[in-house]
């Protein structure tokens, strides 16, 4: 049968589904990108900050630009690394910087949903559309971010979780009141950090040696596939002295992305294959068993 | 061994849906019935969204339901009349059905939906087969032999106009109610994931009065088709079918099956159906828990609209 699988996915290739595939949007579920600009083949992935003043400068790659996601995907590890050009540590112990590391997807509308009790059923009764709701977003740093920057800027450049900027969105299907939204926006945040969605590593970011320093992110199973906007910023006593940004992509690949694009973009004829398959299976199934019992 | 699967999103461990349609494949075999009103359940009890199990389901059911139907056709076991007219309502049902999953779930209901349609069905379902089958088991004890009834008395199905010669069933009966069953097992099939042959099987014996042996023959000749139809409608409307998944408990399925059908040989009748009945009821407290107990999480998450 997964033989037959592979026979179909082969004859999607030749079809040309394939190549469809990579002007797909990502996923149903994030819709265009609000803020942001999704990338597009040729644009510079990596953008680099100097402050004015700073001898220092910070460079950070990704262990992987681009991550597949193949039918065996169940999360992954991503590593940042890099390094200050110009560093003045005596040491990677001597926490004379801070880094500071963020990982944020695209953000997308969400409907968050609230369940109430109806004649003794618990049902969804309520619900809220918020904006610009990362899909994924992990901080990472040398030591807990309100240590390292003020308040202010963490607030003006949306580092750490208190200062994602989702928002609800205009004409609500309820009315909200200052009070839902605020548990609307809390439950984003503790649904979101239950599936490894948001995530804050206050010691995640760690000196190896006196200019180079690591950080490992994990982007779970559930990980919506896209962009992944990928900052570092280099601190030093609450100032900021460089930054760098470099861009990570969540690709389908292989059979698993040839598989998505056939059910969206070719509903019919998914629904089709997939019952040519179901009775092929049954009549495979019948026969060897009635030789079996022979 | 993890695999992504491409529309439910997720990654799933293939040897537990293996297990899982394994097991609903032995249980099948051995009661003799599709399975999809135990695989359904099973499949949204294991995380797979709803919505995704409902359309999954209703390919694996086809699988499950070829090699019968096939059988059932070459021992003549099929009226193809019957089974037309019945399928014709089944595919107006099962449009529709399709069309119901799709506002439900835009509407955020469509969880609680399918899970108070099960608890009505697999309640009532479930205990009726208990009842009976307790019953039987306690006149056999006494000693006494049952007989299946069978009277030929007409009852109100036959008032209606309409009326048509089914000549395999030996009926002349109107058309109207084998095309509202037809139409209401297939709005069932569209909505819970079920080939529905628990309510069509009765229905045919009792409201239509059909003779049993080609009661199951037609059930699955119309189940194969209607399902067909709603597994394509459901790809087309919904994006619901995830075809790895399918191919996962097809596979466990066809397997289980067999063991289900040679355990099946070694007990009675109304053992197998006081077994049934008790998995049934099982599934539906299950379901009812789910809706009345206080959720521990009282918010949820969905991709934008």
């Amino acid at each position: 049968m997964l033989a037959g699988l592979a026979l179909v996915c082969t004859g999607l290739v030749v079809l040309g589904i394939g190549e469809t595939a990579a002007q797909q949007q990502p996923r149903r579920k994030a819709p265009p990108p609000v803020a942001k600009e999704a990338p597009r083949s040729g644009e510079t992935t990596v953008k680099r900050e100097q402050q004015p003043g700073a001898r220092e400068s910070v460079e950070a790659d990704v262990s992987a630009r681009t991550v597949a996601v193949t039918s065996s995907f169940n999360g992954t590890e991503i590593v940042i690394f890099g390094a200050i050009d110009g560093s003045q540590q005596p040491s990677a112990e001597s926490g004379y910087y801070d880094v500071i590391v963020v990982v944020e997807g695209v953000p997308s509308r969400l409907v968050v949903r609230r369940k109430g009790n109806v004649a003794g059923l618990w049902l969804n009764t309520a619900s809220a559309t918020f904006d610009n709701v990362p899909s994924y977003y992990a901080v990472a740093s040398t030591r807990p971010i309100d240590e390292i920057a003020p308040e202010d800027f963490r607030a003006l450049h949306g580092i750490g979780l208190k200062h994602l900027k989702y928002t609800p969105a205009v004409g609500q299907r309820h009315p909200l009141s200052s009070e839902d939204i605020k548990e609307y926006r809390d439950a984003i945040m503790r649904l979101k950090r239950r599936d490894g969605l948001y995530l804050d590593r206050p010691y995640g970011v760690i000196f190896t040696g006196k200019s180079i320093f690591r950080a490992s992110i994990v982007l779970p199973a559930n990980v919506t596939v896209g962009p992944f906007d990928t900052r570092v910023l280099l601190f030093r006593d609450e100032k900021l002295l460089s930054r760098f940004s470099v861009r990570l992509t969540l690709e389908r690949e292989g059979l698993e992305r040839y598989l998505h694009a056939f059910a969206y973009r070719l509903p019919v004829l998914y629904g089709i294959v997939t019952v040519m398959i179901a009775v092929g299976a049954g009549l495979l199934a019948s026969t060897i068993f009635r030789k079996a019992s022979h | 061994m993890q695999l992504y699967l491409p529309v439910a999103e997720m990654s799933a461990n293939v040897f537990i849906f293996l297990a899982m349609g394994g097991a609903v494949g032995f249980l099948s075999g051995m009661f003799g019935v599709g399975g999809g009103f135990l695989m359904t359940p099973l499949l949204i009890f294991a995380g797979i969204p709803s919505v995704v199990a409902v359309g999954t389901e209703t390919a694996q059911i086809l699988a499950s339901s070829v090699s019968g139907a096939l059988a059932q056709w070459r021992r003549r076991n099929v009226d193809v009349k019957m089974g037309v007219i019945l399928l014709s309502g089944g595919l107006v049902g099962s449009g529709i059905g399709v069309e119901m999953v799709k506002v439900l779930r835009r509407v955020g209901v469509f969880d609680v939906f399918v899970a108070a349609c099960y608890v009505t069905f697999l309640g009532v379902i479930g205990t009726l087969m208990m009842i009976e089958s307790t019953n039987a088991i306690r006149k056999t004890r006494a000693g006494r032999v049952v007989s299946g009834r069978r009277s030929g008395q007409h009852n109100w199905v036959h008032g209606l106009p309409l009326k048509m010669r089914f000549n395999r069933s030996k009926l002349y009966i109107s058309a109207i109610p084998p095309l509202l069953l037809g139409f209401f097992v297939g709005l069932l099939a569209a909505i819970m994931g079920v080939g529905g042959g628990f309510i069509m099987v009765p229905a045919m014996i009792y409201l239509l009065r059909m003779p049993t042996n080609v009661v199951v023959g037609t059930s699955l000749f119309q189940i194969v088709f209607l399902t067909a139809a709603t597994t394509v409608l459901h790809a087309s409307q919904n994006y619901n079918v995830d075809v790895v998944l399918a191919v996962i408990l097809m596979a466990g399925g066809v397997i289980g099956a067999q063991f289900g059908t040679v355990a099946g040989e070694r007990l009675k009748g109304e053992q197998l159906r006081f077994l049934l009945a008790a998995f049934i009821l099982a599934v539906c407290a299950r379901f009812a828990w789910q809706l009345i107990a206080p959720p521990s999480e009282f918010y949820s998450l969905a991709g934008g609209i």
